[in-house]
């Protein structure tokens, strides 16, 4: 309540200093500097503290050189009539010169306050531009509002749910309430929260890009009246705006960030898909090659010794070779390049073809195959099929140990033909059934004592996928072997009659 | 043995694929020239023409289809394709354009030099040569038309034959889907795979042991058929 009225004590004070000086100097060349003098403390009160002190000065002002200067002394009263017209005109002069230099005052206060506001505003655009992630963004609208606006501002993160964060804050429970009710929706309007205790105006706005929100501001803007209320939200929005820019920026970059990953990614796949297969390809053939005609040179052959070591280049080259297809396989499934090219097929030929490429692996067991004798065709990409049966079996061999039977049974159902295959090895868990789909997964019972990359089943379910069939694994538990079965769409025209038109 | 020694001409890139071949095909009596890109093939293939040629796909200069469309254009000379594990529509496309046959990258000597004198077989056979073929058990005479397994004759239908005796004109050779639908089929099932692997399907049970693991008539994924020359053994297989 003191504070205000300080400043027209001051004015007042100023007055009566100016009046103590004039009174040390001679009477006479007193009454010449009146109308001077009290215009400093005037003009002092009007650049100070504004129009009112300085009002009030130039009245005091007057009042006290009458009272002291002019005749008859001590005494409001004034003898000579052109001293009435001094007087009178100081006042005039005391309260425009005031007037104009309290408004200089506001216009200055006015510039320095937006002056103050863009150093800030550009502070935090400085800071801006060094936020690479929305995290980064987020503690820095934090610090700004902190540092600038203290515990009437706080910034609320939304959650992935739609929601914002629930609030940590000063802020009273109205705008928690209402901020805990908003939706993080692209586009939401903001909010405008007077509080019911001390009619302080709290703004809401959030903080988004053209998808997504990733935040709201709550302000609060206290209780001006209107026209300082519209500046302050003015205020804020040009932070918001600052901010939504910077989003949209981080999103930008990000989409650049994913877009240049995605390309690496995509050279990467054709280097592997060209040049790499190649350059390894080649070298394999000219080992295997050479190794075959090794083994028909006339000296190699009568001595069993380098007979058996050329057998030996050429089984390891075969599996070299193997893994460096599945490689080729796996890169051609992720580079999305599976495209199957459906034709109608025999099942035995698949089954066949999938055997014989894998007879070496499966030397060491007993292969056992049943197939029914009226086979529907099914309509797939036989190369897929087959490289999918061969993954199978190879991993029946792999979990199985030697010795025993590898089953491989192939049966028609109705629209379908089901090719299984079932062994007698370490079965699947069932935790590890839920993985089993994934890419590289690979047991953690099997990491240490059975070498292999993951990608086995993983290639052939998704290759079964790409044809149109399913693929199911089931086991009765760990050691009790496993049964995995491939269904594929089957022709359901009649094989009758299809054969009749031959019997000619 | 009086006959001259076949010369055949290597087309590869790769020095090292270039001299195992040429062990592998010295070691069997053939006389070796070697090209290493399209260019010198194409001089060579001119001015002293070979029986029979190998040709890799990769080659500096030129694409090895564009390589086997020129010799074609004046030459039968049997050529034998070397591809990487490529999709099976290149095979075809290539069988279309002339190759008699191809091998996949990495390949025994011993798959290479059965389908080259399978294709040399083909190129240089007589009308006064024996017409009947033979295939392990199974001999196929083309001109009385008659069919034995292990000296018992077979009866067949009459496309059944008509398949069996396309194969056997190209013995150890591969022959696509499409050549034997336009040559056995007439009207729109010429376009329907399906007769065809119903036929084979037959065909298989009245000369395979196991039809289920077929021997003789073996199926080329995607590609065709192909009727074996001879019985391979299990062990000879990857």
């Amino acid at each position: 309540m003191r504070a205000e009225f300080l400043p027209s004590l001051m004015s007042l004070v100023g007055v009566a200093l100016v009046t103590a000086l004039l009174l040390m100097v001679d009477r006479k060349a007193a009454v010449a500097l009146v109308p001077v003098t009290y215009l400093i403390p005037v003009t002092v009160a009007a650049t100070q503290w504004g129009i009112w002190p300085a009002a009030l000065a130039s009245i005091a002002s007057m009042a006290v050189a009458d009272f002291f200067f002019f005749p008859p002394i001590y005494s409001f009263q004034i003898e000579n009539p052109e001293e009435v017209i001094d007087l009178l005109l100081f006042l005039v002069v005391s309260l425009v010169s005031s007037n104009l230099a309290s408004r200089l005052k506001r216009e200055t206060d006015a510039l320095r306050r937006r002056e103050r506001e863009m150093q800030k505003l550009y502070e935090l655009s400085q800071r801006l531009a060094a936020c690479f992630t929305i995290g980064d963004l987020v503690s820095a609208i934090q610090d700004y509002l902190a540092a600038n606006l203290g515990p009437q501002a706080a910034f609320f993160v939304a959650t992935p749910d739609s929601h914002f964060e629930p609030p940590e804050s000063k802020a009273p429970k109205a705008v928690l309430d209402s901020v805990a009710s908003m939706a993080a929706v692209a586009g939401a309007p903001g909010r405008t929260i007077v509080d019911a205790t001390n009619q302080e105006v709290w703004l809401l706005r959030a903080v988004s890009t053209e998808t997504t929100v990733h935040g709201v501001i709550a302000i609060n803007i206290g209780n001006g009246t209107s026209e300082a209320i519209k500046s302050k939200t003015a205020g804020v929005e040009a932070i918001v705006e600052e901010v939504a820019l910077t989003l949209q920026r981080i999103d930008i970059g990000k989409a650049m960030e994913d877009a240049r990953l995605h390309l690496q990614a995509q050279l990467l796949r054709d280097a592997f898909h060209g040049t790499l297969s190649h350059e390894l390809c080649s070298p394999l053939a000219a080992i295997q090659g050479s190794a075959s005609v090794l083994a028909t040179v006339p000296s190699v052959d009568k001595d069993a010794q380098a007979r058996s070591l050329v057998e030996a280049i050429s089984e390891e080259v075969a599996q070299l070779d193997g893994y460096i297809q599945n490689l080729l396989q796996a890169t051609r499934v992720t580079a999305g390049g599976l495209k199957p090219r459906l034709e109608w097929t025999d099942p035995r030929d698949i089954i066949d073809a999938a055997l014989k490429r894998t007879a070496r692996r499966l030397a060491a067991h007993k292969v056992l195959s049943v197939l029914d004798e009226d086979l529907p065709l099914i309509n797939v990409d036989s190369g897929l099929i087959e490289e999918a049966c061969a993954q199978l079996l190879q991993n029946a061999a792999k979990y199985s140990h030697s010795g025993s039977t590898i089953s491989v049974k192939v049966q028609a159902d109705p629209g379908w033909v089901i090719l299984s295959i079932t062994d007698q090895g370490v079965g699947v868990t069932a935790d590890e059934q839920q993985e089993l789909g994934r890419r590289s997964f690979r047991s953690e019972r099997h990491q240490a004592n059975v070498p292999g990359s993951g990608l086995g089943f993983w290639i052939a379910s998704t290759f079964v996928k790409a044809n149109g069939g399913t693929i199911t694994v089931s086991s009765r538990g760990p050691g009790m072997g496993t049964t995995v079965s491939i269904a594929l769409p089957a022709s359901d025209s009649n094989l009758s009659e299809l054969a009749v038109l031959d019997n000619e | 043995m009086n006959k001259p020694a076949n010369i055949v001409l290597l087309i590869d890139d790769e020095p090292k694929i270039r001299r195992f071949l040429r062990a592998g095909f010295e070691l069997n009596g053939y006389v070796v020239l070697e090209a290493e890109n399209a260019a010198d093939a194409l001089k060579i293939s001119t001015f002293s023409p070979p029986d029979i040629i190998i040709l890799d796909l990769n080659l500096p200069d030129l694409h090895g289809i564009e390589v086997l469309e020129r010799i074609r254009s004046w030459s039968n000379v049997p050529v034998i394709i070397l591809s990487v594990v490529a999709g099976e529509d290149e095979k075809v496309r290539l069988l279309q354009a002339g190759a008699d046959d191809y091998v996949v990258k990495p390949f025994g000597m011993a798959e290479l030099l059965a389908r080259s004198e399978a294709a040399l077989r083909r190129y240089f056979k007589t009308a006064t040569e024996n017409p009947v073929v033979v295939a392990g058990p199974l001999s196929v005479d083309l001109v009385t038309r008659t069919v034995s397994l292990n000296q018992t004759q077979v009866k067949l239908t009459r496309k059944e034959y008509r398949l069996l005796h396309i194969l056997a004109m190209h013995v150890g050779l591969v022959v696509t889907h499409d050549h034997l639908l336009k040559e056995i089929w007439t009207g729109n099932q010429r376009d329907n795979i399906q007769y065809l692997r119903i036929l084979v399907r037959k065909l298989r049970q009245k000369i395979e042991t196991d039809p289920n693991h077929p021997r003789l008539l073996v199926t080329e994924s995607g590609v065709g058929y192909r009727l074996q020359s001879r019985l391979e053994t299990a062990s000879a297989e990857g």
